[in-house]
């Protein structure tokens, strides 16, 4: 589903989303600017920033194969880690100057063992993130973001100050309420927006430094805020799950004639739907309450679920959602129960729910529209 | 309590009781103690279904949650993780995997799946309490969220300590402090208190257990090794299961020591001809015990001297305060536990473990089977390899399901090894 709405933001954001090193990554290298990458969304990116240093999402943007990767992985392990651990491995990833795990799932925190042997990034590092999300848990991600923050320092020689952090704090937060009013507009009945084109720009936002896309996302806002979209779609959809980074995915889906209005992905309202309390005393510990307990959680924190499926209600109610559509990598445990609970959960109040498994490279795109047909059948207006 | 909820795990003890029957006949010492465990687990499943039906506190949980604890509380315990495990015996566990397929789809661990699948078809007890387990697999921490969730245990009080990266001293003194939440947590909703005399006495008498241990697995060391496949998963079960802190698994120990003793003193092995001494790393599953492993030992003469189970660092805990016993047990819950102290941190825990085991045990080959489960470990096949190359002895990779004989057939896998024996003039 296209909009009117071209605007060069737009543009500038889809390209980021479609390729791993983008002009804005270039012009920061040109300029002497250093870039560390991150793996998932619990990696406290402000961190990174209070250092002077560009945050990077990790991705397997433009990946081929996995020839190299399979040598050292498994064929039970997801396509996201072997093709971007293959990146790696040829050595795509030579722009990134540190990179950075949190213990996340299985896989990911694999790549990390593999990578500090095999790739020739000069900081790795990784944190143990908590599987719940108390008091305690917080407590000990405080002091996993102190060993980062003096793990980056002693590693480039740079001070990260509380000053700093707070400032990094500020920006990340400014870009997460341009992110949210991005979103309020998809509640609208004719969206400004397509789903494809908010998760580009929500992908490029892992990707750019922050005031350059902070000033880019402002004026799309402008652009588009008085506009009116797309009215003539089947359905309204929330897509829902583990690592999505691929717009053209979600394009499959509004060719159907679904409009994709909203999300629960680690590239989407998860990473934006809360702010870090720029009133608390002490800037880790407010990034600390924010990664592990406060912002919309994934399976990976136990204890939370009754929490997430309240996320996932008020999504439905406040985006006007028709149907849901969940979408997990092949081979991640994770949401292969959480889709399981939440379509269950969600029967009795008459959500329907449409379970999509699929490989981190867009591909079986016939299947696909044909069991997208099926459930838009199923739910159309 | 419903008949439903008790089926299965009466289906159990009737297994277990026909195992006891089994190596009750059998002329060899080693199945003689396996018959002794086999008895004190029907005991203990009756216990439980006593208390199901009495309304009597028992508790729901994982392997490898300090059950020390629940020794020294005398709280009785249960985990359904062994249903899908001894459910080999039985003719309606394909269809329980064919069934949890149908919930959960094909790729997540199959014991963890089937487990799910029994606690959505309401067919195992629901207990007073549960501690959950967050390790060392994401499966494990979502199979919980989904016990927790379900409509027949949403009101069962959960408590589950969170697994720290590390080993280091913050990781032990964190970690510490989860289990002192998880004394307060079973206190408040068992009616059940520690007592710190009977917690001692507890942890001393699995000290003895943890040194015989040592004791037998250095035996085990021996050339011809002594006993075969099933005891090292046995000799955990006894020390960090049931048999925790009870001096009927001390006594168990013994046996087993002065069995495996007297073998080596007169040089006999498992096998008559033992050619090929093997590391199989991972769990020892009984389904595999009735075809795989006895036909490595007779076909090719292929012992496995160590598997994951069997091997431990064994870490003594310091009694002397009641903080150095918390201290002592959070490493030993985290860093001794088998497939938890692998699989739980980075992957240095793997390959430290193949460099000792390969080293002290004279091993010949080192077999990483691949479990679908085992996804973590399965990511770390290349640095396995490598480790192996350095330590001079091959590596198989097989790629299979512990549980589910229809993942790769048994001749496949048996194929698998002929193949690589040969290659490796192994044998």
């Amino acid at each position: 589903m296209e909009t009117a709405i071209k605007s060069k933001a737009l543009q500038e954001f889809a390209e980021a989303a479609e390729t791993l090193v983008n002009p804005a990554v270039r012009s920061w290298r040109e300029q002497g600017g250093k870039v560390v990458g991150y793996f998932c969304s619990y990696m406290p990116e402000e961190v990174i920033t209070a250092a002077g240093f560009l945050p990077f999402r990790m991705r397997a943007t433009g990946s081929t194969g996995t020839e190299l990767a399979d040598a050292y992985l498994s064929s039970i392990n997801c396509s996201f880690t072997r093709h971007c651990f293959n990146m790696g491995l040829r050595g795509e990833y030579d722009f990134i100057d540190g990179a950075v795990w949190p213990s996340t799932c299985d896989h990911v925190r694999r790549i990390y063992d593999n990578w500090k042997r095999k790739v020739n990034t000069p900081f790795v590092h990784i944190m143990s993130l908590p599987k719940k999300t108390d008091e305690p848990q917080v407590e000990w991600y405080r002091d996993e973001m102190v060993n980062l923050k003096e793990a980056l320092e002693k590693h480039f020689g740079v001070e990260i100050t509380d000053e700093r952090l707070w400032e990094a704090i500020r920006l990340h937060n400014e870009t997460r309420r341009l992110q949210r009013q991005l979103y309020e507009l998809r509640k609208r009945g004719s969206p400004p927006i397509s789903g494809a084109e908010a998760l580009a720009v929500m992908v490029a936002g892992t990707a750019m430094p922050k005031e350059r896309y902070n000033q880019l996302l402002r004026g799309l806002l402008d652009e588009i805020s008085p506009s009116e979209g797309n009215a003539d779609y089947r359905a309204r959809l929330m897509i829902m799950g583990g690592i999505l980074d691929d717009p053209a995915f979600i394009e499959v889906i509004e060719e159907q004639g679904g409009l994709v209005v909203t999300d629960s992905l680690c590239f989407g309202t998860r990473i934006m739907w809360k702010d870090v309390d720029e009133g608390a005393s002490d800037p880790l510990t407010a990034l600390a309450q924010y990664y592990v307990a406060d912002r919309p959680s994934c399976p990976r924190m136990f204890g939370d679920y009754a929490r997430r499926a309240d996320f996932v209600r008020d999504m439905i109610r406040d985006f006007k959602v028709d149907g849901i559509i969940g979408e997990r990598l092949i081979f991640c445990d994770q949401w292969a129960v959480e889709h399981y609970m939440l379509a269950k959960e969600f029967k009795p109040e008459g959500i329907p729910y449409l379970e999509l498994d699929r490989e981190y490279l867009l591909g079986g795109i016939g299947q696909m529209r044909t069991r997208i047909q099926a459930f838009l059948e199923t739910i159309e207006r | 309590m419903s008949e439903r909820r008790l089926q299965k795990l009466i289906g159990e003890r009737d297994v277990l009781d026909v195992m006891v029957k089994a190596f009750t006949q059998s002329p060899t010492a080693d199945d003689k103690l396996s018959a002794g465990l086999a008895e004190v687990e029907i005991e203990h499943h009756n216990e439980i279904i006593r208390c199901a039906e009495e309304g009597k506190p028992f508790i729901f949980s994982y392997f490898a949650c300090a059950p020390e604890i629940y020794a020294a509380m005398d709280l009785p315990w249960y985990s359904f993780l062994s249903l899908p495990f001894t459910g080999a015996l039985l003719p309606t566990l394909k269809d329980d995997i064919d069934a949890s397929k149908r919930l959960f789809g094909n790729d997540l661990c199959t014991i963890l799946r089937v487990s799910g699948y029994y606690i959505e078809e309401d067919l195992v007890p629901v207990p007073t309490a549960m501690i959950g387990l967050l390790h060392p697999c994401d499966g494990t921490t979502v199979l919980h969220q989904l016990i927790a969730s379900n409509e027949n245990w949403c009101n069962v009080p959960i408590f589950a300590c969170d697994p720290p990266y590390w080993e280091d001293e913050r990781s032990m003194n964190y970690y510490a402090g989860e289990l002192k939440r998880m004394v307060s947590f079973l206190e408040e909703h068992t009616g059940r208190k520690l007592d710190m005399g009977r917690f001692r006495e507890v942890i001393e008498e699995s000290n003895k257990q943890y040194e015989l241990w040592i004791e037998y697995n250095d035996l085990r060391r021996a050339v011809p090794c002594p006993h075969g496949y099933g005891l090292g998963l046995q000799a955990s079960g006894v020390a960090q299961s049931n048999l925790v802190g009870d001096p009927r698994g001390t006594a168990w120990f013994r046996d087993l020591v002065a069995d495996a003793e007297k073998l080596v003193r007169e040089k006999r092995g498992k096998v008559p001809n033992e050619r090929i001494r093997l590391f199989w790393f991972d769990v020892v599953s009984l389904d595999l015990s009735f075809d795989l492993f006895p036909w490595l030992e007779e076909e090719w003469g292929a012992v496995v001297v160590m598997d994951m189970f069997g091997y431990a660092p064994y870490t003594m805990i310091d009694t002397s305060s009641e903080e150095s016993m918390f201290q002592g047990l959070a490493k030993r819950a985290l860093c001794d536990m088998p497939m938890i102290r692998q699989a739980r941190g980075v992957a240095d825990n793997f390959l430290s473990d193949i460099v000792r085991v390969v080293k002290d045990y004279k091993i010949d080959c080192v077999v990483w089977p691949g479990h679908m489960g085992h996804k973590d470990g399965s990511a770390n096949i290349g640095m396995m390899r490598e480790t192996c190359r350095e330590l001079g002895v091959p590596f198989l990779h097989i790629g299979m399901d512990l549980f589910d004989k229809s993942y790769t057939t048994i001749d496949e896998i048996k194929d698998k090894f002929s193949q690589f024996f040969t290659a490796m003039g192994l044998g």
